[in-house]
């Protein structure tokens, strides 16, 4: 047993850190939010020069080859900086989907998105099916024609290609199509956290088989997989968060006098950090146990990973609630990077599956 | 090329970080395993398993048989006679003995007084009592608490005055200890004693070890609120100590004592028996087609499994050479939370037959118990589990514990 990162694990956060702590502050970040772009295309440049987007990617479809331990490192860091650009959409939910799949033209769309050039987004969810991406209404007919409306695309808006979970003869299916095919329309919006997603309606799209990822027991499983992975990611971006929120509150409330003397040294304060603290270093627990439970491939990662979902959705929330209450009338500033913490919280909880659906989830 | 560049990281050895265990700590396990099945003795698992208050007896038959495969010695050095155990097969033994719903180790001597006497004693003290305390010959008892020091510990009055007689030096001690735990079947107590009034309080403090059959000392029985007797009052009026029992040096007894705080760090958390309580939880809840229960009981195994991987993080890294800094405090207030939360549960679950309750042995005089069985087992482990989170320093001592070392406040 051995739950030390490794020197080279090490050294990868802290190229992490260093970029951004140097070139994604909140300041910049909040020009990226305010702009009328969803994210910079200078930063996503950077990121394919810096090998970031080969990260994940088997070494024979050009990547890096790391796995869900680099990934959940990535994540945290990100969430500590609140990054928003659209690894998650593009890298992890399309494109280790892609990577794992035997589509024919995967190693030519991998290689596309390690250099920067292009954006793919999974369209796996549906209004009013809750948590349930398996069963969608979204179908082929027998003529080949698209037809149905997925919901949260994220970066929808901005994917040249969309993966789209649909239904052929009762039969699931994963699909790729051009965003601009005739009879795809977009309606996009932004996030509660600055990202940016779309509902995508598809009218009597026409298909072929080259369309056609997989479908079938194995599409079924390649967007599990995705789904799953692209749930540690979230999740170690909610420890990230967790530990900003702790870190940032302690420093505030040392800084911070009133009555005289910093804030930190009344007691009711500081119990409510150690708390704080506590609940970081018990979700990073978790996180450790589920990357790892997702590296080995184990029967039980997807409850492993559940577990720490709805933790981190429970006492990532109460963390960011806490920071923004104990930096007082800053908490709620906008131009404050605490009260986004807990924006952050939010989309986190919401996307694939809230706390109470994973604590269900967990005990199965 | 701007400096983040991950292209050059390359692995040497790939994923390091793995959570097995070996395969020598594997094949330990299986060696406490197969000590459970056939050497754990058999009348204290049957008293354990149908939730009857073990005696004095049974806890002396438990100790010795670990004593008897060597095992007394969990964590002490070899050279003192003890296993030498890794971090990790340290963590195994407590793991398994929980589950299998064991006693707790009595932590008095070998936990508490036995590594102060091995770092602290003398060659004299060494050879006096070490032996008697791994072969569970010795009941110690810990005298700390006083009735007007708890969390101020450093506030003890119970003085220790040097004096001589006849060539003989001794102490005589005057003063009581409280909430001693088992004092009314100890052979020994080890006391923290007022030597020096002058200085600074934590100063003038000694470490003493006094013989409980000794002229003078007094123990009252403290019944807690699920009807038990576990806690005591001590009482000393002009007891006579030899000096050759005191530890170390004079006034020095605040560092020993503080030494024995921080040594006592392994199984804190209780993950074993409390995963054994969660398991049997799980079970009687899956017959009560209960979704509130269950939500409670899902919601329990995942802090859980952040317990015991945070416990696995610590000793992970002091394998590596790393120094273990606050991170007791946090076992010591989650994995009490866990205790308190499972037993918690337990109440619930029995419904309206919490109202009953029989006091803490149990239905032992074949009463015929009305309700759930367990009913009667999880009311009195939830009223005996609210000690949990106030001994050992409280709950939220070590919060101050944590702001002081952590937040740096």
């Amino acid at each position: 047993m051995n739950l030390n990162y490794s020197d080279e694990q090490v050294m990868l956060r802290e190229q992490i850190q260093k970029f951004c702590e140097t070139e994604y502050d909140f300041y910049k970040r909040e020009d990226i939010v305010k702009s009328n772009d969803d994210f910079d295309s200078n930063v996503w440049n950077l990121f394919a020069e810096q090998g970031w987007l080969s990260m994940p990617f088997s070494e024979q479809s050009g990547g890096l080859g790391f796995g869900p331990i680099e990934l959940s490192i990535l994540f945290e860091e990100f969430g500590k900086a609140l990054v928003i650009e659209p690894y998650l959409s593009t890298v992890v939910l399309a494109g280790s989907l892609l990577d794992n799949s035997t589509f024919s033209s995967k190693n030519d769309l991998i290689e596309q998105i390690c250099s920067g050039e292009l954006h793919i987004s999974l369209a796996y969810a549906e209004a009013g099916k809750g948590y349930d991406y398996l069963t969608p209404n979204t179908s082929i007919d027998k003529k080949g024609l698209l037809n149905g409306t997925k919901t949260l695309v994220l970066n929808g808006a901005n994917s040249d290609k969309l993966i789209v979970a649909c239904n052929r003869d009762n039969i699931f299916n994963l699909i790729i199509l051009d965003t601009k095919t005739d009879g795809v329309s977009l309606n996009s919006f932004s996030t509660v956290d600055g990202q940016s997603c779309s509902e995508i309606s598809f009218e009597n799209v026409q298909l072929d088989e080259t369309n056609i990822i997989a479908y079938g027991d194995e599409a079924i499983s390649l967007i599990k997989d995705s789904l799953n992975l692209a749930t540690l990611c979230v999740s170690a971006e909610a420890v990230g968060c967790m530990e900003s929120c702790y870190l940032k509150t302690l420093q505030y409330t040392k800084d911070r006098e009133q009555f005289g003397q910093p804030i930190s040294s009344f007691q009711v304060l500081q119990h409510r950090m150690v708390d704080m603290f506590i609940e970081s270093e018990l979700a990073k627990s978790l996180l450790i146990k589920a990357m790892l439970e997702v590296n080995n491939r184990s029967d039980d990662m997807y409850k492993h990973v559940s577990a720490l979902k709805s933790y981190i959705g429970t006492s990532g929330k109460l963390s960011a609630k806490e920071a923004v209450q104990l930096h007082g009338g800053m908490g709620v500033s906008e131009e404050m990077m605490i009260g986004h913490y807990l924006k952050k919280m939010i989309s986190i909880d919401a996307l694939f599956g809230n706390a109470d659906y994973h604590l269900k989830q967990s005990g199965k | 090329m701007r400096p983040y560049s991950i292209n050059q990281i390359k692995y040497i050895k790939k994923n390091i970080m793995n959570i097995n265990f070996s395969d020598e700590d594997l094949a330990f396990r299986d060696e406490v395993r197969e000590w459970l099945s056939n050497d754990y003795p058999q009348h204290v698992r049957e008293k354990t398993e149908k939730g009857i208050t073990i005696s004095k007896e049974d806890l002396i038959d438990f100790h010795k048989a670990l004593s008897k495969k060597g095992w007394m010695g969990y964590n002490w050095p070899v050279e003192f006679g003890g296993t030498g155990w890794s971090a990790s097969k340290l963590y195994i033994f407590n793991k398994e003995l929980g589950l299998a719903g064991c006693p707790p180790i009595l932590p008095f001597g070998v936990g508490m007084v036995g590594p102060v006497i091995y770092t602290f004693g003398n060659d004299e003290q060494k050879e006096r009592f070490l032996p008697d305390i791994l072969e569970f010959n010795t009941w110690w008892c810990q005298g700390y608490s006083e009735p007007g020091s708890g969390s101020d510990l450093a506030s003890l009055k119970t003085k220790a005055v040097l004096r001589n007689d006849l060539d003989e030096d001794y102490y005589v001690v005057n003063g009581s200890k409280t909430w001693t735990t088992l004092a009314q079947n100890a052979d020994w107590i080890f006391c923290l004693v007022r030597t020096d009034n002058s200085g600074i309080k934590q100063e003038g403090i000694s470490f003493l070890l006094i013989d409980m059959k000794s002229p003078g000392i007094e123990v009252k029985p403290i019944i807690t609120i699920d009807g038990d007797h576990e806690v005591n009052s001590v009482f000393f009026t002009d007891v006579k100590v030899p000096a050759k029992n005191l530890i170390g040096e004079e006034g020095k007894g605040w560092t020993y004592a503080k030494f024995l705080l921080a040594h006592e760090r392994f199984g804190i958390a209780g993950v074993g028996a409390s995963m054994r309580s969660l398991n049997r939880l799980k079970e009687i809840i899956s017959k009560l087609d209960n979704d509130d229960l269950q939500r409670k009981a899902n919601e329990l195994e995942v802090a859980l499994s952040a317990i015991e991987i945070t416990e696995l993080r610590l000793l992970s890294a002091l394998e590596n050479g790393g120094h273990p800094g606050a991170e007791s405090s946090i076992l010591k207030i989650k994995g009490t939370e866990m205790q308190q939360a499972l037993s918690e549960l337990f109440v619930e679950a029995s419904g309206e037959y919490a109202l009953m309750y029989p006091g803490p042995h149990g239905y032992e005089n074949n009463d015929k118990p009305a309700g759930p069985d367990f009913a009667a087992e999880g009311l009195s482990a939830f009223l005996n589990m609210r000690k949990t989170s106030i001994y050992g320093g409280s709950n939220e001592i070590q919060k101050n514990i944590l702001s002081k070392f952590v937040l740096g406040v």
